[in-house]
Parts: structure tokens; C-alpha cells; sequence
């Protein structure tokens, strides 16, 4: 990387998410309704969590498992978007990370 | 501070804070259950909604919100019971444990009398409350009148709106048209800000909001659930032709509150005689002569008793059934000899007799697997929208197209070509019939052809059915073809190996004949919006022939025998069971080896023996003879063709040595499965979460379809107007009907048919792996643990039936303990 300069980076936040995919659609609803712009949504994601181990989905189901989103955006709209979901973890389980990051494309999430 | 730190320091401060009201409406909208059109009528629990809260709990809350009854009548229970479902044994039994056991149920209340003596007259002697008057909605009728002109625009003469203007824009101006009076300055164009404008003026402050939503939404849960359906389960092309969200739906709903001046009222109860009086002169004695122990009995009220019914009518029947499987646990002896035919059938409680009986009819082996044979496809007939053949948790991964079967080229063209004929012919008659110019003409010039038809339909409705088919042709003569054709990759060898991997996995089943045969099953029934209902749900609706007829390919596929080792002289064939006539059709048979031709016409005749058994019993529980049943299939006046899953009430997932020498009455799901070839449980983990979740969506819509028939069911069929294809209203208007017709679950004279009990699942593996998996899976928490689905496993280790305790410590208990 020394003879070639390093590309003009841009803070972002990042909002990750596990939930039941069941939920699929009111995690999508608080993204979306906060303005981010995009995001990944990971199936068959299995793990450990207060209740045990969390399987991934089985084959002929695409509702069991639990699912993770990954959002990245200006503060502001994560910030929304982590104060929705808080109020959705009154009744459902699931857990939500945030963490700064820098992206070289900021036109990329700062659309919607 | 950084950002990350302002943003948990937000969290903390507003930790308090409501859901946006974007957020309240997406989760009231979750009180409905999706509600598939009538192409495709799928089974769900109305309460799907409240499936995390415990099932009493639950249904209380239903009760609530939907307006509907907690319980079985008493007298329909009372009738239940004298037929023995659940016998008055069993009763008492349960009303013992509702009184805290045998201590507390014997403590004398009054002379010679002790509260179980009370708690059994409540049951069974004293005349049943009279249910409160449902008070009616005129707000709710009124949008439902909306939803029906905006969304059935391939019908309606006039529809509203644009088909891009959804449903909230398509119906303002109708609405402001409709109530002139009430001041409409200010309403807001999007149906998110009308909510809210609509909750300020209705006075609903903001605590109260998340609730009064769902109590709207609930208010609609036919149009509701369309929405929903429309929302999450649709094809994209269906979504986008008019478009409708939840917030659109609340938003009329509020306005319509607004313009008719009231939010819905509650029902009206009628007042009763002191219940404590009537319960003292049921005994002769006075109403001061009880001891104060006596107002745990007085106490209840008509729910509490329905359920001790209920609870009855499901210990009893999962304690012989529990023991039973238990017995041949213990003495059944795999098969290993050679078959004459191995026959898989859908786990569908009706395949269940059918398969009682063509094992009596020789060495045939049957076994179940769910009806889609484990294929994630849609479907697509040439020149139609595609069709979806899957179970509704899963979405398709492959469109197979529908081409002319090798062998019967002729009769697909004919077919092709008829259709054509038809539709057109449909088209002009259509134009003509509501041409202003034309209307009256129409009439008069096929009104002489349309009466004769009619005629034959209701007089000779079997002549009827024979000239339909010739002028419609076979359409079976078009098959799923797993090759790749024009747009359609069909299905590569990597997937079809999956997929044959798959079906052995998943039921364990061992190749021992040198025919196996895949078969579907469809029902059949003429001018009958509910048909679909009686087509296999693991096809999403669809008669299951096609799915059957697709795997018999991949099983046939060269490759895929060779990576699974099937020997060379093993021919699979594809059929379909029409559960309404028990005749079983087997397709492609010019394209089986002539090497086992004489195994397929034995098998055919016994087939046909068996169908003649299973359509005399069918035909005692319809109480009609069996001629009758054939004749009602194809008549269009037909209420009752079969009674579908009516009585479902058990899933077994096991070998068939468990179920094979009990006559099951056509009431219980049976899925193989061996524990043995199963060793990380990746198997049990797939039946359970996924077939045992829709047999558990089909058990719920029959229980609460039974219980409340009006709110939770579709009512009388026979006051049943289709709407375009997407749902029926009773009458001229108002809700989309949910659940099931009155007919199919009562009998004419009004007692139910069906017995409202929670399913029982059985399971034969070992309690550890069945623990691991409950652990691992939300959804299995959530039935079992919340007491929605009652699970026994029989455990091979210790050769017992162990129950798993509903209490949610999830500790066992033996099953005798459990369900005396």
C-alpha cells in the first residue's frame, strides 16, 4: 500500500441484528422507516443465546432459526432505527449490536 | 462522547418510549392471520397471533378481541359427550384436576353434596347461559365494502380507484361522498397520517394506541388477513396490480369510527337468574344452604367449562393413543420381507384409512411423507400465471413448467387446444354479458342452452360431469418436467439428488419392492368456492399429483439412482388419491417398463378394492350410502362432498409398525421416521418444525372453526357469495369469512362432527434427541411449552411413553400419570 494512497473513507454507523425470522418483517420496517438505505440480511444463523443454542432454519421451513441484519448509515438514521428496534425488544427476543465504520462509497447509504 | 455512547444514552432516556406509529400498525397487523385466496385455501390458526401466550390464556384474549366464544357450547359438548367424545369418565377426571384433585373435589358443600357433585351438574345438568348478543359494526361493514370494490377490479363493472392508487386513496372519495355531514377538512392523504389524525379526534391517547389497533384490526380479519397474505405471501406481480398495506385498512376503519359517530360497542349481556339459585335448585336445597367453598365452582364461567370438556376430549384420546403406540413399540417388528408395492402417501389424516386398507389387500407397504415429496417448486401451466405447490413456509426455488407427457402428446394438444376454445369463448360471453347493447340479447340467446345444462347439472349430474370433461379435455396429460425447457432451468442433478436424499432421510424409508409408487392426493368438488380446502395444504391447495408425478421423475433419473444405489429393475410411478370418491389415478402409465406391467394392473385392482373400502366407511361418518358420495362429488348443489381433516387430532412421527394394526379413523397425520438413521436428529428437526407446524395450523383452524363457527369459521355455505376469487362473504357484504364452513364440521341435525381438541403428536425417538430439539427451536417452545400442541414421546430406549409436561419446566412425567 505504500506506493499507492490510501481511498478517501467516510464514518458510518453499522446496526447488526439477530432475530427469529419470524420477525423478519418488523426489523425491515424499522430500517426502512428510519431511512437506511440497504441492508444484508444473513439466514440460518444459529448460536448461543439465553435460552441455549439457537438451531438454524431447517429444510423445509423458512420461518424457524434466527436471522441477522446488517445496516450501515449516517448516525442519525441508525440511532432511529437502534431506538425502534429497542422498543420491539420489550416483547421479542433478539439483540442488536452498533459499531462505527468507515465506508468509501458514502452515496451508497445515504440514499432511501 | 462518542456518537455510539449518545446513542445508548438515547436508548437509556426513552427506554419508555412507544413503538413509532409505522411500528404500531406492522404489529397489530400480526392479530390476523394470513388469509390464502380461494385457489389456494391454506389452513392457519386464527389466534396465530397470540401464539406466544399460553393457549387458555390465548384463547381468552381472542375471545376478546375477535368477539368470538372461548369454548364448545355446553350443549354441543354435552351432545360430544353422550356419544362417548370424550365419555363422562373422562369428564369427571378433568373436573377433579380443575378442583386441585381428589381432596378438594370431595369437600361437602352442602347435605350429600360435594363441589365435584356441583362442578358436574354445571357440566351437565344446568341449563346453558345464553350468549350475548354480538353487537353489530357498521364503520367495519362499510370498509369491508370498500375492500371488496377496490380489490375485486378483474370482476367488478365499476372498481374503485386506480390500480395504483391503494386502497386508502381508491376509497376517500367514496367516503366523503358517503357521509356528507361529518367535516372531512384537514383529512390527511397518506393513510399513516389519517391514523393519526383519525386517533386525535377519536381521542385515543398514547398509551392506548398499540391496543386500539389491534382491537381495529381484529375487527376485519377476513379483509385483514388478505391484506397480510397479500403483504408477505404473494407473488410480486399480484402484490404490485393493487396494492394494499395494514395502515391503509386501520385508516378507513378510524375514519369510518369518525363519520359514524361511535367506536364499536361492546356486545350486550342478558341478564340471568342468580347462578348460585339455579345450582341450589338443581339439588332442592336452598341458596343459603351451600358452604362459602362452593364459589369455586360458581366462579367459573361457560369457557372454564368448555375447556374441561376439551381438556377431557384430549387426555382421554392421547392416553389410548399414547398407550397404544407404546404397546407396539414395544412389539412391532420391522419389515424386511421383499413388497409386492411400496405406496407413499401424504401425511393427511385421510390417507390414513386409505392406507389401513390397501395393506389388507396384499404384501403392500405404505409409507408417509409430507404430499409436496419435499420438491420447493411452483408450477406453471403454459400460458398461465404459475401456481405454488409447496408448503406456505417455504418459497419456491424452482418453476417447473407443466409440458405433454411423453406418450400423450395428442391428448395434451387437444387439451391446449380446448382450453384455448374455452377461455375465449369464456371472454366473449363475458364482454357480451355486461355490454349495456348486448346484455338482454345474451341472455335470451344462451338462456335455452344455460337452462338445459342446468337441468342436467341437478338431475343427471354424472352426465353432466362426462360432457364437461369432453369438452375440456385431460389436463393430466400434461406433466412437471424436471429438465430444463425455454426460461425454466427445471431442476439440476445436484438438486434432484437433494432432494431423493431427502425423502429417505427424512422418513427412513428402505427400498423393498421393484415398484414404488409417489401419491398425491386432490379432492373433488363442483361449484364450491372452499374446493381448494380439500386439495392437499402441502401443495398450498393443489391437488398433489403433479408434485408426485416430479419426484417419480427425479427417482427415475438415471444419476440420481446410481448415487443412491437403487437397483436397476426398481420402477417409480406417480398417482393421485381423490379423497372425495377414493379412486386412485396412476399417471404416465404408457411411459412403465412392460416388465412390470402385470405388478401395476395387480396393484390397480387392489387399489380399486381398497377405494370400496374406505368409501363404505367414509360413507357411515357422512351418513349417506357410498353411491351417493360418487354422485356428490360431481353435483353442483353439493354442501358436504367429504368431510376433509374433519376430526383431525394426532401426529405420529415413527414407523408404520407403530400405527399399522390400529384403526386410526382417518384422525391422525402419519409421518415415518426411523430414529435409528436419524443420529444427529436433522430429521426430527424437519418434521417437527415444519409438516407438525401446519398440522398444527389445520388442527387449530378446525378447533376454532368449531368453537365460533361465525367469527372464527366461514358460516353457512349456503348464504356464501364468492369475491373474485379471493375469499367469500355471507350474504350481500362485510367481512371476508376465515376458517371453515358450518358444513364441514357439523352434521345436518347441528352436532359437530369434528371434536375440538389441540393436536397430540407422538413421537418415537429417543426423549434426550426430542429435548435438543425443543431446546434448539423457538417454534417448538413456543406450541409445546405454551401448551398448543401436547407431545408424547415414546422412547425406544426405555420402551415407555413419556409426556412432556406443559408446565414449561418441561420436566416428564410418565404418560399414565400425565393423562389419568
Amino acid at each position: 500500500m505504500t506506493d499507492r494512497q490510501l481511498p478517501n473513507v467516510h464514518p458510518m454507523k453499522k446496526i447488526e441484528v439477530v432475530v427469529h425470522a419470524g420477525d423478519i418483517k418488523l426489523i425491515e420496517a424499522a430500517l426502512r422507516d428510519a431511512g437506511v438505505a440497504g441492508w444484508t440480511i444473513i439466514r440460518d444463523v444459529a448460536g448461543m443465546g439465553h435460552h441455549g443454542f439457537h438451531q438454524a432454519r431447517t429444510i423445509f421451513s423458512d420461518e424457524t432459526g434466527l436471522v441477522m441484519f446488517v445496516g450501515v448509515a449516517p448516525a442519525q438514521r441508525i440511532r432511529q432505527a437502534a431506538l425502534e428496534i429497542e422498543t420491539l425488544f420489550r416483547t421479542r427476543a433478539g439483540v442488536l449490536f452498533l459499531s462505527d465504520v468507515e465506508v468509501i462509497r458514502s452515496d451508497y447509504f445515504t440514499g432511501a | 462522547m462518542t456518537e455510539l455512547t449518545r446513542i445508548a444514552a438515547a436508548l437509556q432516556r426513552k427506554s419508555e418510549a412507544q413503538p413509532s406509529l409505522a411500528m404500531q400498525v406492522e404489529l397489530a397487523a400480526r392479530i390476523v392471520a394470513p388469509l390464502w385466496p380461494l385457489e389456494s385455501a391454506i389452513a392457519v390458526n386464527p389466534l396465530s397471533g397470540l401464539e406466544h401466550m399460553p393457549f387458555e390464556e390465548a384463547v381468552r384474549a381472542g375471545s376478546e378481541l375477535f368477539g368470538a366464544s372461548s369454548g364448545l357450547d355446553l350443549d354441543l359438548w354435552r351432545r360430544l359427550s353422550a356419544a362417548g367424545k370424550p365419555s363422562k369418565n373422562a369428564v369427571r377426571s378433568a373436573a377433579i384436576m380443575e378442583l386441585g384433585g381428589l381432596n378438594d373435589a370431595f369437600v361437602m358443600v352442602g347435605p350429600d353434596i360435594s363441589l365435584l357433585d356441583c362442578l358436574i351438574a354445571r357440566l351437565f345438568d344446568l341449563p346453558a347461559e345464553p350468549k350475548p348478543e354480538r353487537a353489530a359494526d357498521p364503520a367495519g361493514r362499510e370498509v369491508a365494502d370498500y375492500c371488496a370494490a377496490y380489490f375485486a377490479n378483474d370482476v367488478a363493472a365499476l372498481a374503485i380507484g386506480r390500480g395504483d392508487s391503494g386502497l386508502y386513496m381508491a376509497s376517500l372519495p367514496l367516503m366523503r361522498t358517503t357521509h356528507r355531514k361529518t367535516d372531512w377538512a384537514g383529512v390527511p392523504e397518506t393513510p399513516m397520517a389519517a391514523i393519526g389524525w383519525a386517533l386525535d379526534r377519536l381521542g385515543v391517547v398514547s398509551e392506548d394506541r398499540p391496543l386500539h389497533l389491534t382491537k381495529t384490526v381484529a375487527r376485519l380479519p377476513g379483509w385483514a388477513g388478505h391484506i397480510r397474505w397479500r403483504d408477505e405471501h404473494a407473488d410480486e406481480d399480484r402484490r404490485q396490480e393493487r396494492p394494499a398495506h395494514m395502515a391503509d385498512l386501520i385508516a378507513l376503519i378510524l375514519l369510518a369510527d369518525l363519520a359514524h359517530g361511535r367506536g364499536k360497542t361492546l356486545s350486550r349481556s342478558v341478564a340471568q337468574p342468580e347462578l348460585r339459585q339455579r345450582l341450589a335448585a338443581q339439588f332442592g336445597i336452598g341458596a343459603d344452604d351451600f358452604a362459602p367453598e362452593v364459589r369455586r365452582v360458581l366462579k367459573l364461567d361457560e369457557a372454564d367449562l368448555a375447556l374441561i370438556f376439551q381438556r377431557a376430549a384430549e387426555t382421554e384420546y392421547a392416553f389410548q393413543l399414547g398407550r397404544a403406540v407404546e404397546r407396539n413399540s414395544r412389539t412391532a417388528i420391522t419389515h424386511s420381507a421383499k413388497a409386492d408395492a411400496q405406496l407413499m402417501f401424504c401425511i393427511d389424516v385421510r390417507s390414513e384409512p386409505m392406507r389401513r386398507a390397501i395393506e389388507k389387500e396384499g404384501r403392500y407397504e405404505t409409507i408417509g411423507y409430507a404430499g409436496f415429496f419435499g420438491l420447493p417448486v411452483a408450477m406453471r401451466e403454459p400460458g398461465r400465471a404459475r401456481t405454488r405447490r409447496l408448503p406456505v413456509l417455504i418459497g419456491p426455488q424452482h418453476e417447473l413448467l407443466l409440458r405433454p407427457s411423453p406418450g400423450a402428446e395428442a391428448e395434451a394438444k387437444s387439451f391446449l387446444l380446448k382450453r384455448r376454445r374455452g377461455e375465449s369463448l369464456q371472454g366473449v360471453f363475458a364482454h357480451l354479458k355486461s355490454g349495456t347493447a348486448t346484455s338482454f340479447a345474451t341472455a335470451e340467446a344462451v338462456g335455452p342452452l344455460a337452462a338445459a345444462m342446468m337441468v342436467l347439472q341437478t338431475f343427471a349430474p354424472r352426465a353432466a360431469a362426462a360432457l364437461k370433461a369432453r369438452c375440456t379435455g385431460d389436463r393430466h396429460a400434461l406433466a412437471p418436467s424436471i429438465d430444463s425447457h425455454d426460461r425454466h432451468d427445471g431442476l439440476s442433478g445436484a438438486e434432484r439428488l437433494a432432494y431423493a436424499r431427502s425423502l429417505f432421510a427424512l422418513t427412513g424409508m428402505k427400498i423393498r419392492s421393484r415398484l414404488v409408487v409417489l401419491l398425491g392426493h386432490c379432492g373433488q368438488a363442483t361449484n364450491n368456492p372452499y374446493a381448494s380446502a380439500l386439495d392437499c395444504g402441502a401443495c398450498a391447495g393443489h391437488g398433489g399429483g403433479a408434485n408426485a408425478r416430479a419426484m417419480a421423475a427425479v427417482l427415475n433419473d438415471q444419476a440420481v439412482r446410481s448415487a443412491l444405489g437403487i437397483e436397476p429393475d426398481v420402477f417409480f410411478l406417480a398417482g393421485e388419491h381423490n379423497t372425495t370418491n377414493d379412486e386412485v389415478r396412476l399417471f404416465d402409465l404408457q411411459s412403465a417398463p412392460d416388465t412390470h406391467r402385470a405388478d401395476i394392473d395387480q396393484l390397480q385392482s387392489s387399489l380399486t378394492a381398497a377405494g370400496r373400502m374406505v368409501r363404505r366407511e367414509r360413507a357411515a361418518k357422512l351418513r349417506r350410502s357410498e353411491n351417493d358420495l360418487v354422485t356428490g362429488a360431481l353435483h353442483w348443489g353439493e354442501v358436504r362432498p367429504e368431510w376433509g381433516l374433519t376430526g383431525n387430532a394426532a401426529f405420529i412421527i415413527g414407523g408404520r409398525e407403530l400405527t399399522g394394526s390400529l384403526d386410526l379413523e382417518g384422525r391422525a397425520f402419519l409421518h415415518d421416521y426411523d430414529w435409528r438413521s436419524d443420529p444427529n436428529g436433522d430429521a426430527l428437526a424437519t418434521i417437527l418444525t415444519a409438516p407438525m407446524v401446519v398440522a398444527q395450523w389445520i388442527n387449530s383452524q378446525y378447533l376454532f372453526s368449531t368453537i365460533d363457527n361465525e367469527r372464527y369459521g366461514a358460516g353457512d355455505k349456503t348464504v356464501h357469495n364468492p369475491v373474485a376469487g379471493i375469499g367469500v362473504v355471507r350474504g350481500n357484504g362485510g367481512d371476508l369469512a376465515v376458517g371453515l364452513p358450518r358444513q364441514s364440521l357439523f352434521h345436518d341435525d347441528g352436532s359437530p362432527a369434528h371434536v375440538p381438541q389441540r393436536l397430540c403428536t407422538i413421537v418415537h425417538a429417543p426423549m434426550a434427541r426430542v429435548r435438543t430439539l425443543i431446546e434448539q427451536h423457538n417454534v417448538l417452545r413456543q406450541l409445546f411449552g405454551n401448551g398448543w400442541v401436547r407431545l408424547i414421546v415414546v422412547d425406544p430406549d426405555r420402551g415407555r411413553a413419556l409426556r412432556w409436561a406443559d408446565d414449561r419446566e418441561m420436566a416428564i412425567e410418565e404418560a399414565a400419570n400425565g393423562c389419568a
